[in-house]
């Protein structure tokens, strides 16, 4: 398969059942909701390192935020069930709590399973916290020296994907950089999905395991490092000279389905030869992304 | 229209204690079972809410009052479940200690509206009371929780001894509010007198207003506007002569 010239390769992306938490953050401006927002997804680009993945899933305007203020839409995931409350307790009280302005809401209402999480941070009011139940919902109104940090009590939690991923396989490092500029231009925003490193892009894929350490987990993906073609069993043509990685995470498989068919048309540009996507022969995450499959309508 | 309907068949004469008209469980009561629920009317003792009034339709949760339901007291009391609309006025002690569900009066309600029964320590511990109209004297005496809404003005004593919970008034709220309150908020967006036992804190937005004034403009199209969800409120802490840990917010601009 071919699209404006670039091979789409016969291969899949291998991903894993993640837990998510939707967290909608608001503010007086949007400055301050993005403020918040940056905070609150920064160091969550992997689980391997960061216990948590997070990114904004998208700006949200005032008709669509539960106090009529602008916010954003914030995704963080992470492998277990356990670690999810934790990582929100901890995220949530240092960044948003902190934040000027902001309020933060469970952006899951219907999830059936619930975190409680201003139930946890409401004791930053020293016992001056009070709550009010609002249609059924208990919100914690934590006195600050601003005012006050309304937060919701419990947040949803749902079972989501992470690690959806296509490479671009490029003859330049700015042609790589261009093209994956452009899938995550293309993606920008797509309900339900986050790109949850640098900019939305990975330039340092890795393979599980390492081959003189035994305790690390991860290490360099050496078959696509084009530095390395001519001592390793390389996965690059010779015409390639820079791999850039997209990871997607979402909700649901469909929703990274969608945002890999945005972001690999996107990326289909001048100077890129091929893509690829990254794997583990297809026996440790459940949810496989074929490519060609996924790009069957824009062949 | 889906769900219950009771419509007065003649304006009540004397006062009607509908106390057990919604006591327990009645959201998957037929309208026949509803009709022997008794009601206690002055100078004649219990007679079957049938008797009363015509009741048609089917249980869904839902019960629409139509007709003067001005002499009817104690209506909802204990509510735990359902969604309950008085078209017109009711009378005293609507909502006495209800604990879930909603009550929207159309009209006016009478004195001591999800205020504690005379023989409980609580008032209100849950559910919605919004009247679009005017409510009486003692509203939401002794409350615990939930929400008490007045579209008009509330009488003296509004949330006398509050427990917790919350009274919004459209309108003006009567002398001494708040008296006693230990955790009580009341909502002020119409006038109301501070009394001396609650102190000034600041001046600022609360951003819980914004949405708990959405939710009953949304769900009830109860007058909240922009000014009311945008607007700067002067924060009294009280009653300090209790707990202290009451709040009036009473709307500025």
């Amino acid at each position: 398969m071919n699209i404006r010239g670039v091979f789409i390769e016969e291969t899949f992306a291998e991903a894993f059942t993640m837990r998510v938490a939707r967290v909608i953050v608001t503010a007086r401006s949007p400055r301050w909701a993005r403020e918040a927002a940056l905070k609150l997804t920064g160091f969550a680009t992997s689980v391997i390192g960061c216990k948590v993945e997070a990114g904004v899933e998208r700006e949200l305007p005032e008709a669509e935020t539960p106090d009529g203020r602008p916010g954003i839409s914030i995704l963080l995931m992470t492998m277990g069930k356990d670690d999810l409350p934790k990582r929100l307790i901890e995220r949530i009280g240092q960044t948003v709590l902190t934040c000027p302005t902001t309020a933060c809401f469970d952006g899951l209402p219907a999830a059936p399973d619930r975190l409680g999480v201003g139930s946890a941070l409401r004791f930053f009011g020293d016992g001056f916290q009070s709550s009010k139940v609002i249609g059924g919902e208990r919100f914690w109104r934590i006195p600050v020296m601003e005012g006050e940090f309304v937060v919701q009590e419990k947040f949803g939690m749902v079972k989501g994907v992470g690690g959806g991923n296509f490479l671009i396989l490029a003859r330049t490092a700015d042609a790589a950089l261009a093209a994956a500029e452009a899938a995550v231009d293309a993606m920008h925003g797509h309900p339900g999905t986050i790109l949850p490193f640098p900019g939305g892009v990975v330039r340092s894929g890795s393979k599980v395991g390492s081959r003189r350490i035994k305790s690390m987990i991860a290490s360099t993906n050496d078959a696509f490092c084009p530095t390395l073609r001519a001592i390793t069993a390389s996965a690059l043509p010779e015409t390639v000279n820079s791999v850039l990685e997209i990871v997607i995470n979402g909700t649901d498989a469909e929703a990274i389905a969608d945002a890999m068919r945005l972001g690999i048309g996107a990326a289909c540009t001048d100077g890129v030869v091929s893509i690829s996507a990254g794997n583990y022969g297809g026996k440790l995450g459940p949810h496989h992304f074929h490519l060609r499959k996924i790009m069957g309508g824009a062949a | 229209m889906s769900g219950l309907q009771a419509k007065l068949r003649a304006p009540l004469a004397a006062q009607a204690d509908c106390a057990e008209v919604l006591a327990g469980a009645w959201s998957a009561v037929s309208a026949a079972d509803l009709a022997r629920r008794p009601v206690a009317v002055a100078g004649r003792g219990a007679v079957p809410f049938g008797e009363l009034c015509d009741l048609s339709g089917a249980a869904d949760g839902t019960l629409r009052f139509v007709g003067d339901w001005s002499q009817a007291a104690r209506l909802g009391a204990g509510l735990t479940e359902g969604s309950v609309v008085v078209e017109g006025d009711v009378g005293n002690e609507v909502g006495v200690g209800m604990a879930g569900g909603s009550i929207e009066v159309r009209g006016n309600a009478g004195d001591r509206a999800g205020a504690a029964a005379p023989e409980a320590r609580r008032g209100m511990t849950g559910g919605e009371l919004v009247v679009h109209g005017t409510v009486g004297r003692e509203a939401g005496a002794l409350m615990r929780r939930g929400l008490l809404v007045a579209g008009g003005a509330v009488g003296d004593h509004a949330g006398v001894g509050m427990i917790a919970g919350t009274i919004i008034a459209f309108g003006a709220f009567g002398a001494a509010a708040g008296l006693w309150s230990k955790r009580g908020s009341l909502v002020a967006l119409g006038d109301v007198a501070i009394p001396t036992t609650y102190r000034y804190a600041c001046t600022y937005q609360p951003v819980h207003l914004r949405l708990l004034l959405s939710r009953i403009k949304a769900r009830y199209g109860m007058p909240a506007e922009g000014r009311h969800l945008t607007g700067f409120y002067r924060r009294y802490s009280g009653d300090l002569a209790e707990l202290g840990k009451g709040e009036i917010l009473a709307w500025t601009a």
